[in-house]
């Protein structure tokens, strides 16, 4: 952690952003009010703690905020600007002729390119695209103008959120290279480790509702809670955000890649197995337009497929180890 | 001596040394063997200084942080060089039997425990009293200058070795429940103990069964204080769940890493394969990242307890996928193969299956963490 940012400052600013998450009815307007409490200088001063503390905010309030470009952006040495809008890598498609834009292989060979991903609300008011492009040596950046994606409905599962899926043709003489020391690599950590805190926090909550609709809940004359199966699969829940809670927590020690992906693929298979657990425990409720756990939900679904899903990542991490023959030791004392 | 420093420093000294400390038998070896082989590493590590870290002064240690008695263990565990077994059960019992027994005494019962020419064994279960320990009936009765204990013990590791037992006893009312038990440390050839040793389906004959009749227990070798025996056996649990854990995670990272050894050299990059392989590591990262953060607790100070729970779930998992995974990647290996790679792979398969019995079962746990943790309330 930063020297410039202790613990209690962070937990106080915590409450401040889930406030103004909390209150902001849109994304635009939460990150013009997260901006206002200073959010781009504390990334600057404490990339990894201010994210973490963030994204955290984000899965518990259920917000929108776009501040995923922020984060990624800050860790290529790009400037914190709405103007600017990220395209992101995702698990989209099984077809392995496609390209997946972790590893953007044919990009710069074909005119028109493909652009591949998703990109979050502020594709709206953006001037630009960035997205990472390989020349042949590795991960460069390029933009590419945005006007012509304004004014784009968002669809899917999860249609309240900032994140919606570009796939289109882009003409090579549209991209500008953007010369600039940015490590792809260690802006996909940072974005691995905020979403793993977000996915996290979205699963707490949910293990949350889950909890007080047992303790409520009543049937053959006793709390729902009482009974054993519902309590192991509470307990179920707690045990694998807790483990998945304790790398996301390691990652902010070592900004190793390797380490941030693995957090992610945990956060998602503890988001989404305490989301099977929490719906069952929910019985019909759960089910319904008005319960607000279904809004969760549907976040941990695009969350998870963001930047890569937990079975993509776990099959491709375990495949680069199959690949070596070896195992690192990850987590030291 | 920060981890680091001292991590470095035992390496040099365990590579330098690797030949003496390497076990010295064909194949999986015997129990008589191991635990041979165990003590001659344990003396060498007491001789060379790293034994001793971690322990207080009093007993014969160095002093420092338990952090780097974990990282002695890890490393240990990591080469296999020694029975992971018998390597717990000096971190399961003695920092407990230090906490609990007066002080002249543990100066003078821990230091051969340390130096590895003792080893120490826990009578906890009994064949009525398992997942409901503190139902526990083996009797303590005051007698001049000491207790008379009768009664039956099951699953107690490694006695046929042991010097010393950690046992708990009955010494309240039969329902006196966890308010009348009390733990006393009993040599273990006192006049009236038997034991009959437990073949176990991996083949081993780690367990036995051990009965005791009218057996007499100085009164100094009581453990903390009469009926507050179940404070003294919820004290070792964090213990077993700290170091203890942090050592088989050791282990079980390098079965893994023999797994994914094996699965390379055949040539396997399949998906499925990999999405397997993916998945175990996820389940040791998990325990590894969780049981690291227990370490440091235990480093600070921290009272360690039911959260613990947490760790037991994780390693659990983290085993028995490893073990069903490696049945699953080596096709035939466990059910068919001979020899020694073999044999260590059908042993610790089957053994990987006691992991959610022993040290409280998996519903336990889970039982633990929603009326603890959870806050759930009672169970109906």
């Amino acid at each position: 952690m930063s020297e410039s940012i202790d613990a209690d400052d962070l937990a106080l600013l915590a409450a401040s952003f889930e406030a103004v998450m909390a209150d902001a009815p849109s994304p635009g307007e939460a990150d013009r009010a997260l901006h206002n409490l200073g959010w781009a200088d504390l990334l600057d001063a404490a990339p990894g703690p201010a994210a973490a503390m963030a994204f955290t905010a984000l899965g518990t309030t259920g917000s929108a905020a776009t501040l995923l470009d922020d984060v990624v952006a800050h860790a290529l040495g790009l400037p914190i600007t709405p103007e600017i809008c990220m395209l992101f890598p995702a698990t989209l498609h099984n077809n392995p002729a496609d390209p997946h834009p972790d590893d953007p292989k044919i990009l710069l060979q074909e005119d028109p390119f493909v652009v591949n991903g998703l990109v979050s609300s502020r594709i709206n008011q953006a001037t630009a695209v960035v997205v990472a492009l390989d020349d042949g040596s590795g991960p460069v950046l390029g933009a590419f103008e945005a006007g012509f994606l304004r004014n784009w409905e968002a669809t899917g599962v999860d249609p309240a959120h900032a994140y919606r899926h570009l796939s289109t043709r882009v003409r090579t003489e549209l991209m500008t290279p953007i010369e600039n020391n940015g490590n792809w690599d260690a802006a996909m950590a940072t974005a691995r480790m905020a979403l793993a805190h977000q996915l996290i926090a979205g699963a707490r909550r949910m293990l949350a509702e889950a909890r007080q609709h047992a303790l409520g809940r009543e049937q053959f004359g006793r709390p729902v809670a009482s009974f054993q199966a519902i309590r192991h699969k509470l307990a179920d829940s707690l045990v694998l955000i807790e483990g998945a809670a304790s790398v996301a927590e390691a990652c902010l020690r070592d900004p190793d890649p390797m380490l941030a992906a693995l957090a992610k693929a945990l956060a998602g298979q503890a988001a989404l197995t305490t989301a099977a657990h929490a719906q069952q425990v929910l019985g019909g409720i759960g089910f319904t337009a008005e319960h607000r756990f279904h809004l969760w939900l549907k976040r941990m679904l695009v969350l998870d497929a963001l930047f890569d899903s937990a079975r993509y990542l776990s099959t491709e991490i375990g495949r680069d180890l199959l690949i070596h023959g070896t195992v690192p030791r990850l987590i030291q004392l | 001596m920060d981890p680091e420093t001292f991590r470095r420093d035992l390496t040099a000294w365990l590579d330098a040394n690797a030949r003496e400390l390497t076990p010295p038998y064909e194949g999986a070896g015997s129990m008589d063997e191991h635990m041979a082989h165990y003590s001659d590493v344990k003396r060498a590590l007491y001789d060379a200084g790293f034994g001793r870290y971690g322990w207080p002064e009093s007993v014969g240690g160095l002093g420092g942080s338990p952090l780097l008695r974990a990282i002695v263990g890890e490393e240990i565990n990591f080469r296999g060089l020694a029975d992971p077994n018998a390597w717990t059960m000096i971190e399961v019992l003695a920092p407990t039997v230090i906490e609990f027994a007066p002080p002249q005494m543990s100066a003078r019962l821990v230091p051969p425990f340390l130096r590895g020419e003792e080893m120490w064994c826990q009578g906890f279960s009994e064949p009525d009293a398992g997942s409901d320990l503190a139902s526990l009936s083996c009797r303590a009765s005051k007698t001049d200058g000491g207790w008379v204990v009768s009664g039956q013990k099951i699953w107690t590791s490694f006695i046929q070795y042991s010097q010393r037992c950690v046992l708990l006893t009955r010494t309240g009312e039969p329902d006196s429940a966890h308010r009348g038990i009390t733990a006393l440390l009993v040599d273990v050839d006192s006049p009236g103990i038997t034991y009959s040793p437990i073949e176990t389906m991996h083949g081993r004959l780690d367990f036995a069964e051990v009965h005791y009749d009218e057996v007499f227990v100085p009164e100094d070798r009581l453990l903390g204080e009469v009926n507050g025996g179940w404070q003294v056996a919820m004290d070792i649990l964090p213990y077993e769940r700290s170091t203890t854990f942090w050592h088989r995670g050791a282990l079980l990272h390098r079965r893994f890493s023999d797994l994914v050894t094996q699965v390379s050299d055949a040539g396997d990059f399949s998906d499925s394969s990999a999405q397997a392989v993916g998945q175990v590591l996820l389940s040791i990262l998990a325990f590894r990242s969780r049981s690291r953060d227990t370490q440091y607790r235990l480093a600070e100070g921290q009272q360690l307890g039911v959260e613990t729970s947490i760790d037991k779930i994780l390693i659990t998992s983290a085993e028995q996928k490893l073990f069903e995974t490696a049945r699953d990647l080596l096709p035939g290996v466990i059910e068919f193969d001979e020899g020694r790679d073999a044999e260590m792979w059908r042993t610790d398969y089957l053994y990987s299956k006691a992991a959610s019995i022993y040290g409280g079962t998996a519903e336990i746990q889970r039982n633990i963490v929603a009326r603890r943790l959870l806050d759930l309330g009672p169970e109906s």
